[in-house]
């Protein structure tokens, strides 16, 4: 499926609400004022890539949708739930946790619960969380570990797997949960080189498959081709967001050109 | 053995690895027997001192028996009772310790700092002779144990802090990231990693409180040292008495110090490779 396929389907669903609504995002880490006011409509079945050098503020930015992050100021929506930043009440850490049920995540680090085998921790959300029989969580387990083409490791513990094959794992494990997206914080940096390939094809498998996702990387290659719509940000804003075509061919603000000129050669 | 597809060079390399690793294993022995030679002249020097000293073996014998079935038991049991409590203070205590409320954490922080702070033996003083100036008076055995949980109980609450504290932040944040509450993520996914590293140093506190324990001897309770000291002094066999009880607690420390590492190794096995 082309680019331009992918971003049509993504104007279908503008019509409806979108899955991610970020309204005047802020964080401050002390006097550091990481995220400056940042906006972000992301629509059903768009896949929207937010680029930049380290330190810009792109994986803070990420952890405050699902609030690992705390936000300083503004809202965060994630279909339909709605959550202002400051502190909360007991009505809102409810919503919270529903927030956070249909919002997946895939950390650079993994972070697979090593005391579980790989089925154990993929059915671990369902069981736990949505209180779904463990004998449904089995079944949603072995159908996503199919998916990411693991399920002849189900019986397995982490340590036992490669670095992608953790990563994969990871991935099943959000997708588990059915969320409405996925947000993945640099998922290849922290793997062999090698082994990117193996993660990434299974990004692509998942935005073909429809899934909204919010992906911060720095695979430019992987920009290029899945996503309907990259964001370059620097110093706590975005810069300069379009189609890949757009930012990767003509970007217009020379901090978006110097970057992609360095990461490009 | 050899498939045909190893070259000559292939397995001469795998003979060099076989010969490198059977020479470590001869090393390894010999090393074992050094040190065993060397216990041995030890103990054989020690046993001469000890002839100087005119043991009366004929007291060892019959008034052994007594000092260990009447000793050992109470020693036992009181360090079991007091490990378990103390474990419970200590999980209680180390979740106050890393909670968010200034109240519980300071309360938590004071109780560690007092019961580390001070000797177990004033300690138990002050349960067991200090608190009946307050009309509260406790039955021996309880003083000791209560001591003994307390005092443990600190020590082990900054354990247990330490072997929660030290599972990796992605931990909780993979949990939270599913929607688990705070709780949930502590009950599935932070607590059983935890105790994987807390399980060894509590053998290691269990091995310290059968030694301890000899301090609530002062209150009259009759295990180890106590049972020694009646039976020895009015016969004037301090000597003998004494040796039975140190006697035991080396076997009872060793046995135990055994088991523990059997454990140790036991987890340290679990999920890896």
């Amino acid at each position: 499926m082309s680019a331009e396929e992918r971003f049509a389907g993504g104007e279908r669903a503008v019509n409806g609400e979108p899955v991610v609504r970020v309204r005047n995002l802020h964080k401050w880490f002390g006097r550091l004022h990481v995220l400056r006011g940042v906006d972000l409509d992301v629509a059903e079945r768009e896949v929207v890539v937010i680029i930049g050098r380290s330190g810009s503020g792109k994986s803070t930015f990420l952890r405050c949708i699902n609030f690992l992050e705390e936000p300083s100021a503004g809202e965060v929506a994630v279909a339909g739930i709605s959550i202002p930043a400051g502190h909360r009440g007991r009505e809102l850490n409810r919503d919270l946790l529903k927030l956070r049920m249909r919002t997946g995540m895939v950390f650079q680090e993994f972070n697979l619960f090593p005391h579980m085998t790989v089925l154990e921790n993929v059915s671990e959300g369902p069981v736990t969380v949505k209180r779904i029989p463990r004998a449904e969580a089995v079944r949603m387990g072995e159908h996503f570990l199919a998916k990411v083409g693991l399920l002849d490791k189900r019986d397995e513990y982490p340590i036992r797997l490669s670095s992608g094959q953790k990563q994969r794992v990871a991935i099943a494990r959000a997708l588990c949960m059915e969320p409405r997206v996925m947000l993945f914080d640099e998922p290849t940096s922290a793997l062999d080189p090698e082994l990117t390939g193996e993660v990434l094809d299974v990004m692509r498998q998942l935005a073909r498959d429809g899934m909204t996702m919010l992906v911060v990387t720095h695979e430019m290659g992987f920009a290029r081709d899945v996503a309907d719509r990259v964001i370059f940000m620097e110093d706590g804003i975005f810069v300069e967001q379009g189609p890949p075509d757009v930012i990767f061919r003509r970007p217009q603000d020379p901090r978006t050109q110097r970057f992609l000129q360095r990461v490009l050669d | 053995m050899v498939p045909g597809a190893v070259r000559p060079v292939d397995v001469a390399d795998a003979a060099w690895g076989e010969r490198q690793l059977l020479v470590q294993a001869r090393q390894r022995r010999v090393r074992q027997l050094q040190l065993f030679a060397v216990w041995l002249g030890i103990i054989v020097l020690v046993a001469g001192v000890l002839v100087r000293f005119n043991l009366d073996v004929g007291f060892m014998t019959t008034w052994g028996w007594f000092i260990l079935s009447r000793g050992v038991p109470t020693t036992l049991g009181v360090s079991l009772a007091s490990i378990t409590f103390a474990t419970v203070l200590a999980l209680i205590g180390s979740l106050m310790r890393i909670s968010r409320s200034p109240i519980l954490s300071g309360i938590a922080s004071f109780y560690v700092s007092l019961f580390r702070g001070t000797p177990l033996l004033v300690q138990i003083y002050i349960i067991y002779i200090g608190l009946p100036q307050l009309g509260i008076v406790l039955p021996a055995i309880f003083a000791g144990v209560l001591a003994l949980s307390l005092n443990y109980g600190a020590y082990m609450t900054e354990i247990f802090r330490a072997g929660i504290q030290s599972i990796g932040h992605g931990q909780r944040e993979a949990a939270l990231s599913l929607g688990m509450t705070p709780q949930q993520t502590f009950r599935r996914i932070i607590w059983p990693q935890a105790v994987r590293l807390i399980i060894p140093p509590i053998g290691n506190e269990f091995v310290a409180m059968l030694k301890d324990s000899s301090l609530v001897s002062v209150m009259g309770i009759w295990e180890l040292t106590f049972t020694a000291t009646k039976s020895g002094r009015p016969r004037f066999k301090n000597m003998e008495a004494l040796l039975i009880a140190a006697a035991a607690y080396w076997v009872l420390t060793a046995l135990f110090s055994t088991i523990q590492s059997l454990i140790e190794s036991r987890l340290g096995k679990a999920h890896e490779r």
